[in-house]
């Protein structure tokens, strides 16, 4: 569970708050979106849920750890239970695709033959299996983007972190990628994901936050029931968005979407694609 | 075991990814490195050259020609047992003559060889260890028995034990300098290096790396940039002294004294000292600088304005 209580957070000579009075709880196996406009404090929300900044007032608890009191030698261990997706990617610049996968893995001490069978599944499941020992610079945004993902879902985290995990892949991309962590989120993680699509929002019917200059100003529970038109319909509806032509066939997306997240489930058991 | 392997297999892996730099630093670390070691080659060359002139300068004490074999004997114990005297050698009044004689011109040799008894005292030649004692030295051996006659120059004696002095504070003062000099480019070498790299150890903490798994590689660099860079100033070093400070020390020896300095004496310890400090720095320099980037935030309660 994650708990922020009367949080706010005003960055070192920063002028205004950029997060203020943040009330949230988001309980264990839960999936909400943030949305919000450019500068909203989205970034900052996510920031503070990994203690990467930590409150100017106020208290978050995440799985029972408070992050006001939290022992700096703790603090690996605690992100270790987080699978983070960066807005920036932050992809280590001089590592292959695969070593900053792998990276990940190594921090937590896992095996090299784990690793081996792991991480080419990890990278199967994003669609870059081919692009395994380039570098990031030789990598599209999007490209950059799934690395980023992959290496956030490599450890089955208990928790999902992603800002923006598709800002920079096209419709199609995206909704899979959504897909993806859906699956994840039906197999128990928690998962909150930063996001401007909002058509991509609707589509979904999960919980909403909507964050505007630093401020919650509605949050939204998920509604139940969605239904495999709603998906085709959800994923005309983000195509529809980038101007595809009329006559293509969506369907195929969200078909295409399951195959890959439904390996995604069996987390622990690994490889399975290679 | 494995992560420690891997560990050190990223460290060389960055020595290589990070080629400009690592070639960067380990000159500097060398040019460093090399004018330290320069600079105590040529310190250990004047010492020799000075101890060179001070092997000239000794204590020349002549026996009294009345003493007996016994009794001449005996001086030479006593002036052994003076303390700071390093060696005592006698020097027969035959052979002293003989020399005289083999050195001489032939008018004046016929009418040496006229006289009938070697006019030449049977003498010791004592060499001092410490000069800065030569004259407590020279007080015991003219107080010894059977000693007519004591033959120093102690002025001498202690104008070189002054310049040794000297050239010895001057030489440590300049080696401390060059390694406070060499110790900051380095250290400002490795703030750049870390500062290069702020992104990466960032990354690394944000995916959950504990500050020694991050550490460990940019140790293993420091250790080999120290170990290189090391080598190659002693090999340099060794150059310099075979080639540059032989010839100086042989055009001093026109001068008059000897110089023997072999590198090779000096070159084990050299080379560890340079790996020495080359690994310290490379450790405790990236440690140090690296401090700063693996610091976690602080929770601080803002005050309300
Ligand atoms: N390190 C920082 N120092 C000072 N101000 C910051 C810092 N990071 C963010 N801010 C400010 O805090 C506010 C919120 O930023 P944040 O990154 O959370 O926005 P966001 O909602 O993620 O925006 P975007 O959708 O563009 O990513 C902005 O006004 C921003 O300028
Ligand atoms: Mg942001």
């Amino acid at each position: 569970m994650i708990e922020f209580n009367k949080v706010s957070k005003k960055y070192d000579g920063a002028q205004f708050y950029a997060l203020k009075d943040i009330d949230i709880k988001i309980e264990k196996g839960e999936f909400v979106f943030v949305v919000g406009a450019s500068g909203a404090g989205k970034s900052t929300f996510l920031k503070l849920m990994m203690r990467e900044e930590v409150a100017s007032s106020g208290n978050i608890v995440v799985e029972g750890v408070d992050l006001n009191t939290i022992k700096n030698k703790d603090i690996p261990q605690f992100r270790r239970s987080l699978g983070i997706v960066f807005q920036d990617f932050r992809l280590i610049p001089n590592m292959t695709v695969y070593d900053n996968v792998a990276f990940a893995m190594r921090v937590i001490g896992t095996p090299e033959k784990k690793i081996r069978r792991r991480v080419p599944y990890v990278l199967s499941l994003v669609g870059l299996n081919e692009k395994s020992k380039s570098y990031p610079r030789e990598l599209s945004g999007g490209e950059q983007q799934r690395v980023a993902l992959a290496r956030a879902l490599v450890n089955n985290a208990e928790i999902i972190i992603a800002d923006e995990p598709t800002g920079n892949v096209d419709p199609q991309m995206s909704y899979e990628i959504v897909e993806m962590l859906m699956r994840l989120n039906e197999a128990g993680t928690t998962v909150i994901m930063v996001t401007h699509q909002h058509s991509l929002v609707r589509c979904f019917d999960k919980r909403v936050i909507t964050i505007k200059k630093g401020e919650v100003i509605s949050d939204t529970p998920a509604k139940v029931g969605e239904s495999a038109t709603a998906h085709i319909n959800a994923a005309s509806e983000i195509t529809n968005e980038y101007v595809v032509p009329p006559d293509e066939d969506y369907s195929a997306y969200v078909s295409r979407s399951d195959a890959p997240a439904d390996d995604a489930d069996d987390s622990q058991d690994e490889g399975g694609e290679n | 075991m494995g992560k420690l392997n891997y560990l050190t297999k990223e460290g060389f892996r960055n020595l290589k990814v990070n080629k400009l730099m690592s070639v960067a630093s380990i000159t500097v670390l060398f040019s460093c490195l090399m004018l330290i070691g320069i600079a105590f080659m040529l310190l250990v060359n004047i010492e020799a050259f000075i101890s060179g002139v001070e092997g000239e300068n000794i204590i020349m004490a002549y026996v009294d020609d009345a003493a007996t074999d016994i009794e001449i004997k005996k001086v030479g114990l006593d002036l052994e047992k003076i303390p700071n005297v390093q060696s005592v050698e006698k020097i027969n009044k035959e052979e002293a003559y003989r020399d005289i004689l083999s050195d001489m011109d032939e008018n004046l040799k016929v009418y040496l060889e006229g006289l009938e008894e070697n006019p030449l005292p049977d003498a010791y030649r004592i060499t001092v260890r410490n000069m800065s004692s030569f004259d407590t030295v020279v007080e015991q051996v003219k107080s010894v028995t059977n000693i007519f006659r004591v033959r120093e120059n102690s002025s001498l004696a202690k104008q070189l034990s002054d310049l040794r002095d000297s050239v010895t504070t001057i030489s440590i003062v300049i080696i401390v300098m060059l390694l406070l000099v060499s110790l900051f480019i380095i250290s400002n070498t490795i703030k750049v290096t870390m500062f290069s790299r702020r992104l990466e150890i960032s990354i690394m903490k944000s995916v959950g790396a504990t500050n020694s798994f991050i550490r460990w590689p940019f140790m293993v660099e420091g250790i080999v940039i120290g170990v290189i860079a090391g080598i190659l100033a002693t090999g340099a070093v060794w150059l310099v002294s075979e080639f540059a400070l032989s010839s100086l020390t042989s055009s001093l020896s026109i001068v008059g004294a000897s110089v023997e300095v072999n590198f090779i004496d000096y070159a084990l310890w050299l080379a560890l000292a340079f790996v020495g400090i080359g690994v310290f720095t490379g450790v405790f320099g990236s440690a140090t600088s690296m401090r700063k980037y693996l610091k976690e935030r602080k929770f601080v309660e803002l005050e309300e304005e």
